[in-house]
């Protein structure tokens, strides 16, 4: 067991300075889609149908893309990837209670519950921002939605979002459950009334810890 | 091909409708084998379970911990688990219907979501499938890359059941190593294509664009790792904690492994030889060298040994992949034919083999079938717990390593 200490002293640190401190993007981070120059569009171009053309104006609705990049691989020109991190400025320092939060899964991939798995690993480790994952909903301050939601899991979604005491927030963790995405089932938006939208296809951990992150300023 | 009369080591693969009739898949002596689906079986109902202070512990959908929504029903008296029984179906999608319609390019986003830690293999076994239907073969160069994601895709997973394992045991400095591989590995793989999950990347016809790290970035990474890892396996195995909980735990004798038409790492830990890569190979699996990885015993032990075979096993065959990337240029992508036409396709998914039946109408789906390794091995899970008690339970389910969303679709 012993040894098991050494190698892990051995290792050293790899916890982010996230969110106190600004840092680098790990290689290939697709952060989001901005919108930029003008020129025409075809709205055809997204698969999930999150552009939309009205009169020469394009939109993008963030809860609908998956971030596959073929609007910027075809119109470099007006999409761009914004590859940085953004802080929810302060929240740690304002807020002096921890949180503790938890996740159901509504109808996902399975890649959403990896990358909030990910979140106690070394490399982000919440638990050092007071942030704690519940086995009882009567102990979460947040509840994390990830999928839309599938007929099954509707009672289940709501069962647990009741029991949990005020005050609380809803964060949707992907695109499936911000808008449904390409699973075709109804966002969470349409059982709950969603706090936070985490788009994604699945979002990074760092933008799932963002969205903590903006829930906990809410709740403050 | 259809026959009527199949011999001994015929295994099903999955059952489906194809025009509105029912037909059977079988592998069978390293090809796959249709035939009309016999009537199924009658299935007698289950006797309840009834005694003192026997009771009926309901575990999900909702389970403690961040996991996929997954029921499992116990019947215990306490301690040992007398029967147990999985309800599935709680996130079903609809994923197969979704690809009805869909251009074959565009079917790859939703096939590469219906297991999405899996993505690069179901993509992998979708665009094999689309190509066949359409008589078009991926340029070398593209199948090349499938094999450098899907490895490192299967590291991740086998990674992901290793740091389970360990954190069940509550060995917390092997968990955190675990976990710091697996996040390396995710990471390389958003370096190479933009996405941690290696999605968008694979379409029928080849793959979107050249990684986009060089090589010798991934060859360090690799030797790092590899080093990394022999130390931590030996160090994970001499722990008397840990293997004391896989020893023995969850049997599964080779006789109902085969019965049940197991697959994956499942089926290799009980001493059957079984890997799409080498069955029935696919693309650059046809030209790389590889061993299937065995062990004789059946419990959780021997199916994290298989997983830590694997994993060496990848690295080699990443390294045969890099080596062949290296030395020669070429096409990532053919267009594809706006024909008609069906045929399945295969890819060896960290859970087992996938197989995909896709019917194409002049370039869009017709129809679509998935059977994945979740299905088959689930069924197998019930069975698991011959002598086990319920705190078995979990260092049982992860040495499986399924996820719900590849049996639900």
């Amino acid at each position: 067991m012993l040894e098991w200490v050494y190698r892990g002293l051995r290792r050293g640190r790899v916890t982010t300075g996230y969110p106190h401190r600004d840092e680098e993007p790990f290689l290939g981070f697709r952060g989001h889609v901005d919108v930029i120059g003008d020129g025409p569009v075809s709205e055809s171009v997204c698969p999930t149908g999150a552009i939309t053309v009205q009169a020469g104006d394009v939109a993008l609705d963030r809860r609908r893309c998956i971030m596959c990049g073929e609007c910027v691989a075809r119109y470099p020109e007006r999409f761009a990837f914004h590859s940085t991190y953004e802080t929810a400025e302060g929240v740690v320092r304002e807020r002096r209670r921890s949180v503790h939060v938890r996740h159901v899964d509504a109808g996902s991939d399975g890649a959403e519950e990896w990358e909030i798995q990910a979140l106690t690993n070394p490399y982000y480790d919440v638990q050092r921002l007071g942030i704690f994952f519940t086995a009882s909903p009567r102990h979460a301050d947040i509840l994390l939605v990830t999928g839309g939601v599938t007929e099954p899991m509707r009672e289940p979604l709501l069962r647990t979002w009741a029991v949990m005491p005020a005050p609380k927030a809803v964060v949707a963790v992907g695109t499936d459950a911000c808008s449904g995405g390409l699973s075709g089932l109804p966002g969470v938006g349409s059982v709950l009334d969603v706090d936070v939208h985490v788009p994604g296809s699945p979002p990074s951990p760092i933008a799932i810890l963002h969205g903590i992150l903006l829930a906990m300023k809410g709740l403050a | 091909m259809t026959m009527t009369r199949l011999g001994e080591g015929a295994r099903l693969v999955t059952t489906h409708r194809r025009g509105g009739e029912p037909v059977a898949t079988y592998a069978y002596r390293g090809q796959l084998v249709t035939v009309p689906a016999p009537p199924a079986p009658a299935v007698p109902a289950a006797l309840p379970l009834q005694g003192q202070d026997v009771f009926t512990l309901p575990y999900g959908p909702v389970r403690s911990g961040v996991f996929e929504a997954v029921q499992f029903v116990i019947e215990t008296g306490g301690e040992d688990v007398s029967r147990l029984s999985t309800r599935l179906g709680f996130k079903h999608r609809g994923m197969e219907a979704r690809l009805r319609g869909l251009d074959a390019d565009r079917g790859a986003y939703v096939a590469e979501r219906i297991a999405g830690i899996a993505s690069v293999a179901y993509a992998t076994a979708y665009a094999q499938a689309v190509e066949r239907a359409l008589g078009v073969e991926a340029p070398p160069r593209a199948q090349r890359w499938r094999v450098v994601y899907a490895e490192l895709e299967r590291i991740a997973n086998h990674l992901d059941v290793l740091a389970k394992e360990a954190e069940t045991a509550a060995l917390a400095v092997a968990t955190a190593r675990f976990n710091i591989h697996k996040e390396n590995v995710l990471r390389l793989q958003a370096a190479f294509t933009g996405s941690r999950f290696a999605r968008g990347v694979i379409v029928p016809g080849g793959v979107r664009a050249d990684g986009r790290v060089d090589l010798d970035a991934l060859l360090r990474v690799l030797d790092a790792f590899d080093g990394d890892l022999r130390h931590d396996r030996r160090m994970f195995l001499a722990t008397g904690s840990q293997a004391d909980r896989l020893v023995g735990t969850g049997v599964l004798p080779r006789e109902l492994v085969e019965r049940f038409g197991g697959v994956g790492p499942v089926a290799r830990g009980s001493g059957i030889s079984t890997d799409a890569r080498h069955e029935r190979p696919y693309g650059d699996y046809r030209r790389l060298g590889l061993e299937v990885i065995t062990e004789e015993a059946g419990d959780a032990m021997a199916r994290v040994l298989v997983r830590f075979g694997e994993l060496s096993e990848s690295v080699r065959i990443l390294r045969q992949a890099i080596d062949h990337l290296r030395r020669r240029n070429g096409e990532l992508r053919v267009a594809l034919p706006d024909a008609s036409g069906a045929a399945y396709g295969w890819a060896e998914a960290p859970q087992g083999e996938v197989v995909v039946w896709v019917e194409l109408d002049g370039g869009t789906i017709a129809d679509a079938h998935f059977a994945t390794p979740d299905t088959r091995n689930w069924a197998l899970f019930e069975h698991a717990f011959p002598s086990d008690v319920l705190t078995d339970f979990a260092f049982i389910e992860h040495s499986f390593g399924l996820t719900p969303a590849g049996a639900d679709r």
